[in-house]
């Protein structure tokens, strides 16, 4: 009750002053704390409480239902993760179009011009990864 | 405007000339003259020449300044690919590309220079960073090399994540990015006594977030614990630029954004919560200067020796923004010309030891009279001693200090610490002149490349003689 009580009375001040003072910061303390709190009895109180079978088909890794061969950690082509690093790039990149398109008719001749001028960029890094043959797949 | 685009533009050109131009050779030529443009440019600019006129809408202004700032960041890389340029060709196989980086650091800087806004300021430390942990890799054989690459990329953007909640906080407590209009959304308290201009809680707490991720950027003391990892395990060239012009870059982003919200940042105003700015920064240089200083007291090799005394100069610059005058402005252009040369001109002359501890100095003076000797100059500006520039740097930061009138014990520490500073630096002077031994380079340095030691030994005592020299510049 007490604890509520001050709850309120914090956020009554705060209301009244709206000042920055660390005092008006004190019921997100108790949020946080609370948070914090909840979150680590939970984990403890499922690890602790919840029941234990460890077979030999529940500790092997879930790869879709089709039986894992070997481990993750073998060697793999550089290229695979150069194209992917040029992939989320590129893919980025696009994502900027969206909010020219929600602005399309407020910015004009001027934000088209802008954008052929990203592209335009856009199109030179491209030119770029190709001419340093980025892309070959073949040595 | 001038130096952020043909910054931009020569790098992207000197891209494609990594496709069309078949001669590694020539990159560094290729970069030298697109710094001369580049630098053409900037003084245009000084002279009220802009050659883009773009509504940036009050996010950048171009004051007098940090365009001769840009002019000394762009002079010093200018002479730091005449001197180093063919040990960045040695780096490894993608030699055009680390000038591309080059230009785009400097792009970086520019903006760094120049930011009115606080998403500017992001960006400019972002397109200054980005480039500089490829950099750091760029030895990609050499696994030191790559440990420093990593290690500095995650903990820069630990830092960077530290800046953009700092901002965030700051946004959400003023509703604005600009960095000089604040305290007209803050709320007014004249009523219960308090003082007029009260910056709220939330605004202190973003301004100390900034202050921690930017005092990351130029290595300030608590958050220094990557600096010599990463300036050892990069490759020398590249410590060299990264330890000198991008640093230096740092502290003018650092002044500018403590110049534009000096009000708000002053004891007066912020008496509510109580942080008083001027102790916190005392408080960071001692560390800066006392990790800075006596951990390199300890240390085997030159390059980590070094590392340590770049942390140790940066304690000094760090007395611009605890004065925060018009001296401490001045001192802190004279400081960055003064420090980044010398360490230019010191690491020139590291890369081409083949041992960098310091018996690999043993004997330099009786092989190499010349670089001894200009090695010898550069110390002792880094030191502090007259008549060269160092000591004007440190006399202008020292000056701001005792001007404030408070805190003279600081100065006192930074005069003792100084003193401390010039027992490892000798260190290396001993080693070349008064111990026997046969230091061995990795290859007889050319002509041109001992006439640049001179002419760079000749402007530093220059400097020494007449610091006024370079002030005049900036005022003319």
């Amino acid at each position: 009750m007490q604890l509520i009580n001050a709850l309120l009375q914090a956020n009554t001040t705060a209301v009244a002053t709206a000042t920055g003072t660390a005092a008006d910061y004190f019921p997100i303390g108790i949020q946080l704390l609370f948070a914090i709190g909840f979150v680590a009895v939970m984990i403890g109180g499922s690890h602790l409480l919840g029941p234990k079978r460890r077979t030999a088909d529940k500790l092997e890794n879930f790869t879709s239902g089709i039986e894992s061969h070997g481990t993750a950690r073998q060697p793999m082509a550089i290229k695979y993760f150069l194209v992917a690093i040029l992939f989320v790039l590129f893919d980025v990149e696009v994502i900027f179009f969206y909010p020219y398109a929600v602005n399309f008719r407020d910015l004009g001749w001027q934000g088209f011009g802008e954008v052929l001028l990203f592209v335009s960029f856009f199109l030179i890094g491209f030119i770029y990864i190709i001419k340093k043959g980025a892309l070959i797949w073949e040595d | 405007m001038n130096a952020i685009i043909l910054s931009v533009i020569i790098g992207v050109v000197m891209m494609f000339c990594s496709v069309f131009v078949p001669n590694k050779n020539s990159y560094r030529h290729i970069a030298s003259i697109g710094l001369v443009l580049l630098l053409a440019g900037n003084i245009a600019e000084m002279h009220g020449f802009s050659l883009f006129h773009i509504n940036t809408k009050g996010m950048l202004s171009y004051d007098n300044f940090g365009l001769f700032f840009n002019t000394i960041a762009i002079a010093s890389t200018l002479i730091y690919v005449l001197l180093s340029g063919r040990d960045i060709q040695k780096i490894g196989t993608y030699v055009a590309e680390y000038f591309v980086l080059i230009f785009f650091v400097l792009c970086g800087i520019a903006i760094l220079s120049s930011y009115n806004n606080l998403l500017m300021l992001f960006l400019g430390i972002e397109i200054l960073s980005i480039p500089l942990y490829i950099l750091t890799g760029s030895d990609k054989r050499n696994m030191m090399s790559n440990e420093a690459a990593l290690k500095y990329l995650l903990m820069g953007s630990f830092s960077t994540g530290l800046m953009l909640m700092g901002i965030a906080l700051i946004y959400g407590a003023t509703g604005s990015f600009n960095i000089e209009v604040i305290h007209a959304a803050s709320p007014q308290q004249g009523a219960n006594g308090m003082s007029e201009l009260s910056v709220s809680f939330l605004e202190i707490m973003g301004m100390l977030l900034l202050m921690v991720s930017i005092g990351f950027k130029v290595s300030a003391a608590p958050f220094h614990f990557w600096t010599p990892d990463v300036y050892d395990g990069a490759p020398a060239v590249i410590t060299s630029f990264m330890a000198t012009i991008v640093k230096v870059a740092g502290f003018i982003a650092f002044i500018k954004l403590f110049d534009a919200r000096m009000l708000g940042t002053s004891v007066e105003t912020n008496k509510l919560i109580g942080v008083d700015w001027k102790l916190l920064f005392a408080i960071i240089i001692i560390c800066t200067l006392l990790v800075g200083n006596v951990t390199a007291v300890f240390q085997q090799s030159v390059k980590r020796m070094l590392a340590y005394s770049s942390i140790a100069q940066a304690g000094f610059m760090l007395f611009a923004l605890f004065s925060m005058n018009d001296v401490a402005k001045e001192g802190i252009l004279v400081y960055s010309v003064a420090y980044s040369l010398a360490t230019i001109g010191i690491f020139a002359i590291l890369v081409k030891m083949k041992d960098f501890t310091f018996e690999g100095y043993n004997g330099l003076g009786k092989t190499q009279p010349v670089l001894a000797f200009t090695n010898t100059i550069f110390l002792l500006s880094l030191a502090g001693i007259p008549l060269t520039a160092g000591f004007f740097a440190k006399f202008f930061m020292l000056e701001s200090a005792i001007k404030t009138g408070t805190y003279l014990w600081l100065v006192i520490a930074a005069v003792v610490f100084a003193a401390i500073s010039v027992y490892y630096y000798f260190r290396v002077i001993q080693a070349m002149y008064f111990k026997a031994g046969d230091a061995a380079v990795v290859e007889a340095p050319t002509m041109s490349f001992k006439i640049g030691l001179l002419l760079l030994a000749a402007i530093i005592i220059y400097f020494g003689i007449f610091p006024q020299a370079l002030l005049s510049w900036f005022y003319f």
